[in-house]
């Protein structure tokens, strides 16, 4: 029997998906270098929530800390899983938006402003309605207009992971970092079971999620640029490469014929099961993968 | 009346004609399913219509399912029978665990029911019950119901599973042996007929767990027996304040005591226990002076605390989903058949839990203010499971350990030592609902189904401490009912019996050791945080077994 107590090194690491989204934004930064923008004293809160019964939060769930990382100026948008399942309504949406416009206002002037996106979210929030997919429209094309400037980055740690309009704003950033436990997907598994049955997709099979949304799966495809650990260190350190990282000449968003080539030339005819999908598409060399 | 006949003549002439009733009837069904037998390997197909054959109305069945593994194919094949041949089984269940259990009783095929947990099923039985459906003989614990397989409930037939048979009926019962030796013993040994479902039949079976000739029919499923990972807990829901409670019995129980051997229930709780040792525990120089040896099932949660070299010896009521792998490499901690895979048996497991080891320690749902508990509630007849066997004091022990001592209130030689009942629970349940109350729901519950007696879980006189969010009260210690009230009260946080508390009195009992804060015994509130656990997630675990323990789907995110 093992006399000696050996505690391995993981158990003493600096988890990341334990914390909020708040610390997570702040772990990040450079020490002492962030502040946060209209943070909860500022009582930014959802007009729609209250009239449906429903508590809102001084800060909507997002969270937008300004700071250095890596010596660079970078904003973090952080969208806190725990309150109404990440949701993005009129007042999240627009603290987003607006802070990415003003990264690229300052990257437009000469001062780099690279921005992530720490998404924990399930979508528009469906109280907001209209309101939230307007919000993601704005999202997006304030992603699209920073990237050319500086690299958008998003972040999915878990453990809601990042569905619905999210999605979107992720398909566009520069790089998608993913740990094992996050998941990306436009559809979440409840809404394709509804939709199409549950011959299509059982959401209670989570060895089946996993694979088909899971960050593995998702950066073994190459839909995601890297998969870390939950380590808060490990993702600092990757968070700050991307931040410092040049930028592309073309993003994954724009390969629209090498994707729309690829879909083609799966074969059907029998069920594609995620492996070979992972050797067939990242092992390409039909182009950038961005 | 004048008679020539000798004493023992006289003796042979009142007694009944035959001793062999049960032999007789059972060799006739046998013969009945015959022609569809090779040996004792009955043709999958014809098993409703051999159900039909070596099953008569009125009888006794036991069907094998536990709150782990069920002998579903056979319980899915008894529904198919004709219920206007078989009626009005009695049935006797460990767990009511499968919606085909109840629809037996709605065809009429079964009347009667004897129990000891219908958990998932719960809420269906208290419905057939009140409908005039089922009756219920009685709601055991386990050891109870399969006592009297030996005395009063002795089966007719007997439906159990198991992994392998072999082509003369030789059975390989494998990690989950669970039940099924003592099903099986008390039929085979009363003419009772024992039909084994397996899972394949195999020419050389891995080890023999049942010797054929207890068996009488062996039949091949289409699937696999079903079992549920019911003893997992995935460390990420274990929260802030279950960390402060399994502080505090590491400190205030296990260390104070000396408890080297116990019994962990399931729940977030003991999760959380066997998750600090490695890290807290071994802080506090704790590793080897307690929790060395433990009889329950092997939570995946225990395993960092294996690895790190505080457990010396696990036996087991039953497997685990995916942990058959680390046990197999584990010979020393596990009990290991020579094929090296894990050897469960619940009853010997009870047996163990009773009488070998220092203490038991489970959550409960629900307290009133003498420390009665009870996890059943409005609604529900969930029965007992295993918990009141291990939840109480038996006067049968008379061997000594440190810890047993402790408990020694009364200083007399002639006074006996006691067994650690540990209770654990939050003050206020989720939704703000109080955990200890005035009444338990289980008083009218057991008025509404007509029980003689109230369906309590574990009775406060066998509760030696109770250990909430807010502190520990150390019951064994005090005198008299009042003073017990007090010290559970002390502990009740605000809920309707903390606010009995009175705080002079809350201070005297801190004073005289009775009830404890967590700065009482040295534990810090703002040191109780998740970074403490050994593991805090699935992927942890499966890092810390070296990727030998494969979690089930379900409990899997990556």
């Amino acid at each position: 029997m093992n006399q000696t107590s050996t505690i391995p090194d993981f158990v003493s690491r600096k988890s990341f998906i334990e914390v909020d989204g708040r610390k997570r934004a702040q772990s990040l930064f450079d020490e002492g270098t962030w502040k946060e923008l209209v943070g909860p004293f500022d009582r930014m809160e959802s007009p729609w929530l209250p009239l449906q019964g429903v508590a809102p939060q001084f800060d909507d769930g997002c969270i937008v800390i300004k700071g250095k990382i890596g010596g660079m100026a970078a904003v973090a948008i952080a969208l806190e899983g725990a309150f109404q399942g990440g949701s993005i309504g009129e007042v999240s949406g627009a603290k987003m938006a607006a802070a990415l416009d003003l990264a690229t206002k300052d990257s437009v002037a000469g001062k780099r402003t690279a921005a992530i996106l720490l998404l924990e979210t399930g979508g528009v929030r469906l109280q907001e309605a209209n309101l939230g997919l307007a919000a993601v429209a704005e999202v997006i094309s304030s992603v699209l207009a920073l990237r050319p400037h500086a690299p958008v980055i998003t972040l999915i740690a878990g453990t809601v992971g990042c569905f619905g309009g999210m999605s979107l704003a992720a398909g566009v950033s520069s790089y998608v970092v993913m740990t094992r436990e996050a998941r990306l997907g436009l559809n979440g598994p409840e809404v394709i079971e509804q939709e199409s049955g549950i011959d299509e997709f059982d959401s209670s099979d989570r060895a089946l999620i996993w694979a088909i949304h899971g960050g593995e799966q998702r950066v073994g495809m190459g839909l995601a640029d890297a998969l870390v650990e939950d380590d808060a260190e490990k993702i600092k350190a990757t968070i700050r490469e991307y931040v410092q990282a040049d930028l592309l000449p073309e993003y994954r968003s724009q390969q629209v014929e090498l994707y729309r080539d690829r879909i083609t030339a799966l074969d059907t005819s029998a069920q594609i099961d995620p492996i070979s999908l992972r050797r067939e598409w990242n092992n390409t060399t039909t182009g950038g993968l961005r | 009346m004048k008679t020539n006949l000798s004493l023992s003549e006289q003796t042979q002439q009142q007694r009944p004609v035959s001793w062999t009733t049960r032999r007789d009837e059972k060799a006739r069904r046998m013969q009945s399913v015959e022609p569809w037998m090779k040996g004792p390997v009955l043709a999958q197909e014809k098993i409703v219509e051999a159900l039909e054959s070596v099953i008569a109305s009125g009888d006794r069945i036991v069907m094998e399912g536990d709150n782990q593994k069920q002998a579903d194919f056979l319980s899915r094949s008894l529904v198919q029978v004709n219920a206007k041949k078989i009626r009005d089984l009695h049935l006797i269940i460990s767990s009511i665990s499968r919606p085909e259990h109840l629809t037996l009783f709605e065809l009429g095929i079964a009347k009667k029911v004897d129990f000891a947990f219908a958990g998932p099923q719960s809420l269906r039985v208290a419905q057939l019950l009140e409908d005039g459906v089922l009756e219920i003989g009685a709601i055991h614990t386990y050891v109870e119901l399969y006592a009297r397989l030996l005395v009063n409930l002795v089966p007719n037939v007997v439906l159990v599973c198991a992994e392998q048979a072999d082509q003369e009926g030789n059975l390989f019962t494998g990690p989950n042996t669970e039940d099924t030796p003592v099903i099986v013993e008390a039929a085979a040994f009363h003419d009772a007929i024992v039909i084994v479902q397996v899972n394949q039949i195999v020419d050389k079976l891995p080890r023999v767990d049942i010797p054929a000739s207890w068996v009488d029919i062996v039949v091949e499923a289409d699937k696999p027996f079903a079992v549920e990972p019911l003893f997992t807990r995935d460390p990420r829901h274990i929260t802030e304040l279950q960390i402060l409670t399994g502080m505090m019995v590491i400190r205030g129980v296990y260390e104070r005591h000396q408890v080297q051997s116990l019994n962990h229930g399931i729940g977030f709780d003991t999760a959380a226990i066997e998750l600090l040792l490695p890290t807290y525990g071994e802080s506090l120089g704790l590793r080897g002076k307690i929790c060395r040896h433990f009889a329950l099932n092997p939570h995946p949660t225990l395993i960092p605390a294996i690895e790190s070299g505080w457990v010396q010896s696990v036996h087991s009521f039953g497997s685990e989903v995916g942990m058959d792998d680390y046990i197999r490499a584990r010979p020393d901690i596990f009990f290991n058949g020579r094929d090296g895979s894990l050897r469960s048996n619940r009853v010997l497991c009870q047996l163990a839990g009773q009488y070998a080891v220092d203490a038991f320690i489970g959550a409960t749902l629900q307290m009133d203010g003498d420390a009665n508990s009870s996890t059943v509630t409005t609604g529900r007849l969930a029965g007992f499971g295993g918990a009141p066997n291990m939840g109480h004091d038996p006067h049968g022990r008379r061997h000594s350990t440190p810890a047993w001592l402790d408990l020694k209130t009364n200083p007399s030689p002639n006074a006996r030592g006691r067994k650690l009942v540990v209770q654990t629970l939050e003050t206020f349940s989720k939704g703000g609902v109080p955990a200890f109350v005035e009444t338990l729901d289980a008083v009218e519950v057991g008025k509404k189904a007509g029980m003689p007696i109230t369906p309590i879980m574990i009775y406060g006189d066998d509760v030696s401490h109770v250990v909430t969010e807010e502190g520990i009260a150390y019951l064994y210690k005090t005198e008299g009912i009042e003073e017990r009230r007090r010290a559970l009260a002390a502990v009740a946080g605000i809920s309707p019996v903390g606010l009995n508390a009175k705080p002079a009195e809350t201070a005297e009992l801190r004073r005289k050791g009775i009830v404890a804060y967590p700065e009482d015994i040295g534990v810090q509130r703002l040191q109780a945080n998740r970074a403490l656990l050994a593991a805090r997630s699935m992927e942890d675990l499966v890092a810390w077994s070296g990727g030998l323990y494969q979690p089930p789907a379900k409990f899997r995110s990556w």
